[in-house]
């Protein structure tokens, strides 16, 4: 019973690490109907960001988050307003073959920096963790969990409270109305992604802490947020903050409580029941139908 | 779809290009087709005994390896075409059934010991019923659900057959090794892509064509215009399953290793994609025209030691501006129905942009 | 036409040589330089395995210098120089198999030295085979491809299923004696062939394993099996992966506090990557080696261990001891290096291969001979520890060993 709940802790955990992936994803899918394939780049940016700043500067890696989303959001900006605008209007696999392109030219340049070498935040407090009889709750993991919420009670804020958000919700919905009504279209898509990018360098700038580092970390999480968006919907924080806790759990129970199967099996999970979903609710399990 | 209406005008110059375009494509493929041919008796001996020739055979052999990777991504893009360009639907997960093509026949060579031969016709069938099996409940999702319920697909077919022990599980499956046949498999990759080809023009020209290009164009309008839109799906689906199936069956005795990893790369749902757009998605010519320069382009920039990362960034460049500056692919570029001039370019970043 | 031009030469200096041989009175000791021997190497110097990729260029470039100051390869009192050609394959086995046929017939090379990795290795060896060029390889432990009748290829490793052996052997000496394993495995072939080697092996030395999993190949997080190993309270945890999935398994295990006796990981902890990854947490971690720095072979060829050490520290300017990767890279070249010895031969490829099928040479990697199936199975693996100076200790068996093993490990919470 106990390794059930410390897997149901752990999936959870790594739930919160799914969920701050794909807040920006799902935002930039939202609102600006791209599918981002340099996604996990942008993620991996954040890990070398915060790599960067713990070994050389000595700052702690959750003290780094900031940081790692400012430079983020001014990559994202200039990314958006420079290229991506620039097919907004084509058909949809233009826009798939450009983060396609921009994540070749990324994990390469990363490749030339750093080497294909492995690298690590170890910090003094790594490892340690609380104890509940035989549940033990690492406190890193917990940090992360805890600030992957908070990111997503941040990002629902500005979408929801602020007078950009609600600029970037009204492009969402209908863009042709928000240019009627005086909003700079090229500039709204521009500050969207470049949330978006921001929150990926937050869970970049977290993952740097729990997994080693290395130019291609961060393909499996393009991957990995697709699904998460795809199991909660597309369009709302909470949808996302579901998915990814859901999605967290079905990897980690399919690991280790599937009898029969092992973890083996469990990126064949993972995609089964992402085409189930996708077939069965392709709105999502919390998405409204468009 | 509808974003694909650009405005063309066609010109006389336009015509005439695309013309020396098309007859110039057509004999580099008839001289691509006959070298390996005229080496092939010297190739078979200059194996036994190198001193007997005159001409060095060595340089055929691995020409004719290029060109029968070439001719694979051929028959993936326009078979692609056939779903991604004709339909309309982002497929991104054909490489499963490149993947169960390619174990199909792995599994009958090596572990039920049949003859090549017969184990070739089944790749596609299986490949072709998979997509049918798959397609009905798939093809009812539209955009980027489609793409991405295609691409999980691919993902887990791969990721079942990696655990079943009967299909040699994480070691994979080695297809005997046919010795002196290299000329055979590009012959039998050039008739699969050739094959695409002729398929593809026959669609569309056919009844069954016009009804996949009107679904792309307005699936709602096709459906009362009395299109059997689910059966036309399904239909390029399969058929384009079915190409793909076949050069799979055939690398995996080609190449006489494969794993999951070999034959189930995502990389190559891209790929064949990024092929067919930069020929021009939805023509007849232009998938081919992207594979073999696309393909060539990977290949020759392969192998360069530190430069591979600098030819990774400059594919990642020449993506980022193809589909900026030549988004209707390098077939209506040269050519098609549009003239060539700066204005081109303005026209196609102003058309897109916002 | 080069290669033809070529052969007519060496043609040519070997009769010349011959010609020298027969009249000259000292006959025999006389050497005079033939046409260089073009060697060609797909490596993955981009790439999921650039890294391993680019420690076995090192071992190949190590005996490149060394083997051309000599001033070449002596075929029958002819010296040849070498020369090798590389070609990135970019970790992925299609464009290795691309990649090495071209190297074979544009860079017209006239014998193959292995890729990394198993997967490359299996696709690069039908291109042998095809071709009839011998292959040497250093960085493919996976067996499959040895099983399959393929003539032309040679592998210098011992094969996978010894990799975590001598942990089991060792920990079987061990006091107090660990009972209970928890065995992890990466969903690769080799990894697998590594993990069921254990599962045959450990229960008949007194072991049981406890709990038995695999994941896929480059999971990034394995705390749900580290917290279900954890569950079974084994005394040994072992993973068959790679250096990623080690260091994950390492992190995970500290952050659950899953606190064996003893871990052993198949590949990653050689590498100073898991030491400057892990800092203290890498201590007492053990590694299944293919060679060490401080193995005492005798060698009749080549470097000694000593030797090999110092020359490699000095060419790349680094204190780090050379990895296993160098090592067996550099012993592949060996292998092939002493086949066209003793085969008199450089342009009969069949001589050479058969050379090879029966080479027995001792070198600094050890002995170097291969089976019927072209597995070099008399070479024992060596187990090493990160011990707690932070460096690499050979610790199995005793009489390679140079410090005693660090054992039992101690729980997390007081290290």
């Amino acid at each position: 019973m106990s390794l059930f709940v410390q897997q149901v802790i752990l999936g959870l955990m790594l739930g919160g690490v799914y969920v701050a992936v794909a807040i920006g994803f799902s935002l930039v899918w939202g609102v600006l109907n791209i599918v981002n394939l340099a996604h996990g780049a942008l993620v991996v940016v954040g890990m070398y960001a915060t790599w960067f700043l713990f070994t050389h500067a000595g700052i702690d890696p959750f003290l780094t988050l900031p940081l790692d989303a400012v430079v983020l959001f001014a990559i994202g900006y200039l990314v958006q307003r420079g290229l991506i605008n620039r097919v907004i209007r084509a058909p949809l696999f233009f826009t798939l073959l450009l983060t396609f392109g921009i994540n070749l030219v990324l994990i390469n340049l990363f490749l030339l920096w750093f080497k294909a070498d492995f690298r690590s935040v170890t910090t003094s407090y790594s490892g340690a963790g609380l104890n509940v009889g035989a549940v033990t709750i690492p406190y890193i993991r917990l940090a992360a969990l805890v600030i992957a919420m908070l990111l997503a009670g941040a990002v629902g804020f500005f979408m929801n409270r602020t007078r950009t958000g609600f600029a970037i919700q009204a492009v969402g919905a209908d863009k042709d109305a928000a240019q009627l009504v005086g909003i700079d279209l090229r500039h709204v898509y521009a500050l969207t992604f470049a949330v978006g990018a921001a929150c990926a360098g937050v869970a970049g700038g977290l993952l740097s802490t729990v997994q080693a580092i290395s130019p291609t970390a961060g393909e499996p999480y393009t991957l990995q947020a697709f699904v998460v968006v795809i199991l909660g919907g597309l369009g709302r924080v909470s949808a996302t903050v579901v998915g990814g806790l859901l999605f967290g759990l079905i990897e980690v129970l399919a690991q280790s409580q599937v009898p029969g199967l092992g973890a083996g099996w469990s990126n064949a999970i993972a995609f089964a029941v992402l085409v189930l979903v996708l077939v069965l609710r392709p709105q999502g399990l919390l998405g409204r139908l468009a | 779809m509808s974003e694909a209406a650009f405005s063309t005008q066609p010109s006389r110059t336009g015509r005439r290009i695309r013309r020396a375009i098309l007859i110039a494509f057509l004999l580099v493929v008839v001289v691509v087709l006959v070298l390996p041919l005229t080496l092939t008796q010297q190739a078979a001996d200059a194996n036994l005994d190198p001193t007997t020739l005159g001409i060095d055979f060595a340089i055929n052999k691995s020409i004719v390896r290029t060109e029968t990777t070439i001719a694979m991504f051929v028959a993936l893009a326009a078979a692609w075409n056939l779903i991604g360009g004709l339909t309309g639907y982002a497929a991104f997960g054909n490489v499963a059934f490149f993947g169960l093509g390619a174990y199909t026949v792995g599994f009958l060579t090596d572990k039920q010991h049949l003859s090549f031969a017969l184990a070739l016709p089944l790749a596609p069938l299986v490949a072709a019923a998979f997509a049918g099996l798959i397609g009905v409940p798939l093809l009812r999702l539209r955009g980027h659900y489609f793409a991405i319920a295609t691409l999980g697909t691919g993902v887990a077919v791969g990721e079942v057959i990696k655990n079943l022990d009967v299909f040699g599980g994480a070691t994979g499956l080695f297809p005997p090794i046919l010795r002196h046949a290299d000329a055979l498999f590009f012959y039998l990759m050039a008739a699969n892509a050739g094959l695409a080809v002729v398929v593809t023009w026959l669609v569309m020209r056919s009844r069954f064509g016009y009804g996949l290009i009107a679904i792309r164009e307005n699936e709602e309008a096709a459906s009362v215009l009395g299109v059997n839109t689910t059966a036309y799906k399904v239909g390029a689906f399969a058929l384009a399953a079915a190409l793909t199936g076949l050069a799979g069956g055939i690398f995996a005795q080609w190449s006489s290793f494969i794993d999951q990893e070999s034959v189930f790369p995502i990389q190559y749902n891209v790929q064949m994609i990024l092929m067919a757009i930069i020929g021009g998605a939805g023509t007849l010519f232009g998938p081919v025209a992207g594979a073999i320069v696309l393909e060539w382009l990977i290949l020759s920039l392969a192998g360069g030691g530190a430069s591979a990362v600098y030819a990774q960034m400059g594919l990642g460049v020449l993506l980022a501006v193809t589909v900026i500056f030549v988004p209707r692919g390098v077939v209506d570029f040269f050519g098609g129905s549009s003239k060539l001039s700066l204005g081109y370019f303005r026209r196609s970043l102003r058309e897109t942009s916002v | 036409m080069g290669g033809r031009i070529r052969g007519l030469m060496s043609g040519i200096a070997a009769l010349s040589v011959l010609v020298a041989c027969g009249g000259a009175t000292g006959g025999g000791t006389t050497t005079t330089t033939g046409a260089d021997i073009i060697l060609g190497a797909p490596l993955s110097l981009t790439g999921s395995s650039s890294k391993e990729g680019g420690l076995a260029k090192q071992g190949y470039d190590m005996w490149q210098t060394w083997v051309n100051q000599q001033g070449g390869i002596n075929v029958k009192g002819v010296k040849h120089k070498v020369q090798i050609k590389y070609a990135d394959d970019q970790s992925k086995p299609d464009i290795s198999a691309q990649l090495t046929q071209s190297l074979i017939t544009d860079q017209k090379v006239q014998f193959l030295l292995g890729p990394y990795g198993s997967g490359p290795t299996a696709s690069d060896a039908v291109i042998a085979e095809k071709n009839s060029i011998p292959m040497v390889e250093g960085n493919g432990a996976a067996q499959a491809i040895f099983s399959k009748g393929y003539k032309y290829t040679f592998g210098v490793l011992s094969p996978a299923n010894k990799y975590l052996q001598g942990v089991i052997d060792l920990a079987a000496t061990l006091n107090p004696k660990p009972s209970t394993i928890a065995m992890l495995a990466a969903d690769d072939s080799f990894s697998q062939e590594v993990a069921a080697a254990v599962n045959d092996y450990a229960p008949g030395k007194g072991f049981s394993v406890v709990y038995n999993q695999k994941y896929p190949n480059g999971s990034t997080d394995v705390s749900s099996l580290v917290a279900a190993a954890k569950a079974k309270n084994p005394d040994i945890l072992l993973n068959s992966g790679h250096l990623a999935e080690a260091i994950a398994i390492n992190k995970a295990a500290k952050d659950l506090q899953l606190n064996a006796k003893l871990f052993a990981y198949s590949v990653g902890p050689s590498t100073p990557d898991f030491v400057n990854a892990l800092g203290k947490d890498s201590y007492y971690v053990m590694d299944g080696s293919q060679w060490t720095p401080q193995v005492k072979y005798k060698p009749t060829f080549y470097l000694s261990v000593a030797d090999y050490t110092a020359a490699y520290k000095s060419t790349f300017n680094t204190q780090e001891d050379p990895d296993y990767h160098v090592a067996e890279s550099t012993a592949a070249c060996l292998a092939l290096q002493k086949a066209i010895e003793n085969a008199g031969t450089v342009t009969n490829t069949d001589k050479v291969r058969d050379a090879l099928a029966s080479l027995d040479v001792m070198t600094f990697f050890g002995e170097i001979k291969f089976d019927n199936r072209g597995v070099n199975v008399t070479k024992p693996m060596v187990v090493e520890q990160i011990q707690t100076d932070g460096k690499h200790h050979t610790v199995f068996p005793s009489d390679v060993a140079d410090k005693q093993v660090q054992y039992p490990t101690p729980p997390w919470s007081q290290r």
